[in-house]
């Protein structure tokens, strides 16, 4: 039975098979690209960016910017996929409409690039549109305005299966994976939750919450809803949690007890963060209806930065866009810790306002970082341990990235040599 | 009234013991399902100043108002200061040494 993603559009992975690719990319130049490409071409050859068979082309940016659809007018997306070259590379590698060239990385085939079109974009308008404005210090505007002179559009095609590194192997799970795991654990409804952190108790009560709120008026008498923890895995910035810990400590949580494999599971994708905000949040319920969720968890402030956006933008924007995704909107209102209650409780619920003690991801990595264990109700034990054990295993003796994990550490993924 | 930013810092078991033969344990405060904390306050300028010299500080304006992920050897001085003060008030002399 067909696999039906985002856009209404069955979702079919773009690899060919290793006899066939030697033969397709023979005799073709070969591109290095860097981790955010290498990380997109992954997104868009196993579906996880369906109905995208490749980088997009002028026409397909401009209806993203402006009128955040395809340019069939009809499909939401809210973020451009493009690949950038420079003047002189374009040259170099013959870049031009009708020709192929086959792109590497970490020293070896990845995937089949056949060019469609090469062409200029306005930067400062394209990062206005998507980020809602064009200051530089934004991040998404900033990796913007670092593309290279040219955009080039055209089909993508995976020559080469990536090797994932441990400890993140049972992590991969592509659509079409995934979706056939959430059959044969009978789930009907399947809630995401978007994460780029170790969870703390707050965290997991998001989660439990959205579980109950996705469970509605579903029969008790199996397990019919689980929450698929959905990491996003790309690039770091110094000071945030390692990978590693991200990975295993949402795992932990089902491990541990704390959910089962009846209700909890926990996979990665591979992007880097625009902190668009609400487009961003818009993108997630793409990649997620890709993935086979019928639910999404979106919070307060869902993948913003700064103060560039108001806390419920993104609910806004995707209340908007109802009937044009198919996923169903799960908010949630932050978890905190009431003295009172005695408990982990949410602001929507309890009233005892003045002796509530809130807590944020950020609070939390500085009690860890100073060395300090919080208490179980805020940070479960299990989790806090793993943290300090993948401090020693991967991350030179720190849970946080700095500057030797950036240079020494094991990549997520590396391609192999060609079969 | 000019607005105060604090600095927690958090209090373990060896932390506590130095508080304790300093006399000073009750300036601690139960901040977060029981877990100890001092506080040091910045006014407006210092804590500009804190995040400009320490660039992995964050200041956590959406949830908890307070400047956090300053090093951990940093917060130790200021820790170190406070006992040896015996008062929360010693933001301006640990700026003068950074």
């Amino acid at each position: 039975m067909a696999e039906i993603g985002h856009g209404g559009k069955e979702i079919k992975e773009r690899i060919l098979e290793p006899a066939e690719a030697k033969k397709r990319i023979q005799g073709l130049k070969q591109y290095p690209i860097r981790s955010q490409l290498a990380n997109e071409v992954i997104g868009i050859a196993y579906g996880f960016f369906s109905p995208l068979e490749g980088f997009m082309g002028k026409a397909d940016v401009e209806a993203v910017c402006k009128k955040m659809r395809l340019k069939d007018g009809k499909t939401v997306w809210s973020i451009p996929i493009v690949f950038d070259m420079s003047n002189e590379e374009i040259a170099q590698y013959g870049v031009k409409p009708g020709a192929s060239i086959v792109l590497t990385y970490t020293g070896n085939p990845m995937a089949l690039f056949e060019i469609e079109e090469v062409y200029e974009y306005d930067k400062k308008s394209l990062a206005k549109d998507v980020y809602g404005t064009d200051e530089a210090k934004h991040p998404g505007c900033a990796r913007t305005y670092a593309y290279k002179d040219k955009f080039v559009g055209g089909k993508i095609t995976l020559v080469n299966r990536p090797k994932i590194n441990e400890p993140f192997t049972p992590y991969f799970l592509p659509p079409l994976q995934l979706r056939k795991i959430f059959k044969e654990k009978g789930w009907k409804r399947i809630v995401a939750h978007q994460t780029r952190n170790v969870p703390h108790t707050g965290h997991e009560w998001l989660m439990k919450g959205a579980w109950f709120q996705t469970y509605g008026e579903l029969p008790m008498d199996k397990p019919y809803v689980g929450v698929l923890v959905n990491a996003i895995i790309g690039e770091k910035r110094k000071g945030d949690y390692i990978d590693e810990a991200i990975i295993l400590t949402q795992d932990e949580l089902r491990k541990s007890g704390y959910f089962g494999d009846h209700n909890h599971l926990t996979s990665l994708t591979f992007w880097d963060m625009r902190y668009a905000g609400p487009r961003e949040a818009v993108f997630h319920a793409a990649l997620r209806t890709n993935l086979g969720l019928t639910h999404h968890m979106f919070g307060r402030d869902h993948a913003g930065v700064g103060t560039y956006y108001g806390p419920y933008d993104a609910h806004r924007l995707l209340e908007s866009l109802q009937g044009e995704i198919n996923i169903v909107p799960v908010y949630s209102e932050n978890w905190l810790y009431c003295p009172h209650c005695g408990e982990i409780t949410s602001e929507s619920l309890c009233n005892h306002k003045k002796e509530w003690q809130k807590f944020s991801g950020t609070l939390i990595r500085s009690i860890v970082q100073d060395g300090v264990k919080p208490p179980r109700l805020i940070f479960r034990p299990e989790v806090f341990d793993l943290v300090l054990e993948c401090a020693e295993k991967y991350g030179f003796g720190s849970p946080f990235v700095d500057e030797e994990y950036l240079k020494k550490r094991t990549p997520v993924f590396v391609m192999p040599p060609l079969a | 009234m000019s607005e105060k930013y604090p600095i927690n810092l958090w209090v373990n078991e060896e932390r506590y013991e130095k508080l304790q033969k300093a006399g000073l344990a009750a300036m601690c405060q139960e901040m977060l399902a029981g877990l100890k904390c001092i506080q040091v306050y910045c006014n407006e300028a210092q804590k500009d100043k804190i995040l400009k010299v320490f660039p992995t500080a964050k200041f956590d304006s959406a949830t908890t108002k307070s400047i956090e992920l300053l090093p951990r050897q940093v917060k130790d001085k200021i820790f170190d200061l406070v006992v040896q003060k015996q008062s929360i008030d010693i933001m301006d002399e640990f700026l003068k040494s950074c």
